[in-house]
């Protein structure tokens, strides 16, 4: 989800968050592409206004794109793919 | 936020050796399909499938059995005896359905039947013991762990690799099948035949132990950035 984080305006933003734990969940189930347009309208209110939640937010899209971008990808060895094509053929 | 997933302590997720969970849904153990209805391929068809929809997973299905098992020759066996599985009972499987999850959902099963037992990897914490301890009331007292976005994001791939890894299986397993390989929650709650409820909660544990795994890294960094700014 691309949401433009606003800079930080200090006087209206919410330093602390009073349901951090819900808003974890949301935030998750947001990256995760899987909210409704509901859940996504109440989350980029509290991007505006919740700092802890933007922190969160940051958070766990940087774990997600982590997760997908940094860590190696094997391809399978090809001897395997021979290997599985040589006992299928046999099967018929 | 008030319209947050339900709670889902209760729905406890089937254990993970259920009866018969090796085959693919449908067929029962001898092989005669149960519910699903039989699709009667020729040879041809069936061979026609398994290129076109089943082998272009298997850069994925390698990768996963290799996260799963964490030694090379027994991801090859795995990926093997699945692919083998897979064209053994491809008359239960119907033709643009989702391949993927279809084949995942057999390797899982191949693994926790064949070779969780066998398992190399010492002093293995069993599932139901992490289950048990995050469901007791006072893990519920739930926490955020204190973590920034700019500690973790200078970690390079090993790292992460590692930090997931140190995770029990099925922690592992669940950020495997939604961060890396994309799949939705429904698409989970079938692959590991747990209910949604479940696949979320035990997603969003799995991804705090892998938070502090990498505060732990942050930290033995010397928090360079900080000292960097
Ligand atoms: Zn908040």
């Amino acid at each position: 989800m691309q949401t433009s984080l606003p800079s930080s305006s200090p006087g209206s933003m919410k330093e602390h968050c009073d349901h951090q734990v819900d808003c974890l969940k949301m935030i998750q189930v947001i990256l995760d592409g899987q909210a409704t347009e509901q859940q996504i309208e109440r989350l980029r209110n509290n991007l505006h206004t919740c700092q802890p939640c933007i922190q969160m937010y940051n958070l766990e899209k940087e774990i997600k794109q982590l997760l997908n971008g940094k860590m190696e990808k094997k391809c399978c060895p090809e001897q395997l793919i021979a290997s599985i094509k040589a006992r299928i053929s046999q099967f018929s | 936020m008030s319209d947050t997933p339900t709670r889902d302590e209760q729905d406890r997720p089937n254990g993970p050796t259920g009866p018969d969970q090796t085959l693919p849904e449908g067929v029962s153990a001898d092989g005669t399909p149960t519910e699903a209805p039989v699709r009667r391929y020729t040879d041809e068809q069936k061979y026609a499938v398994f290129n076109k929809e089943f082998m272009p997973h298997i850069d994925s299905m390698y990768n996963f059995a290799f996260r799963l098992t964490m030694d090379e020759d027994d991801a090859n066996d795995l990926v093997q005896d699945t692919y083998l599985k897979a064209f053994r009972f491809i008359s239960s499987f119907e033709q643009g359905t989702n391949a993927k999850a279809w084949l995942f959902r057999i390797l899982k099963n191949s693994f926790i039947n064949d070779y969780r037992k066998k398992s190399k990897e010492p002093a293995k914490v069993d599932y139901q013991d992490v289950e048990t301890t995050y469901n007791s009331e006072d893990a519920e007292t739930e926490h955020t762990i204190d973590l920034r976005a700019e500690s973790v994001s200078d970690l390079i791939g090993d790292e992460v690799a590692t930090a997931l890894n140190s995770l029990p299986v099925d922690f592992r397993t669940v950020i495997i099948l939604c961060d890396i390989e994309g799949f939705t929650y429904e698409e989970m709650a079938k692959i590991l035949d747990i209910p949604i409820g479940t696949v979320r909660s035990r997603l969003h544990r799995a991804r705090n132990l892998l938070k502090e795994k990498l505060r732990d890294y942050a930290a033995s960094m010397g928090y360079r950035e900080q000292n960097e700014e």
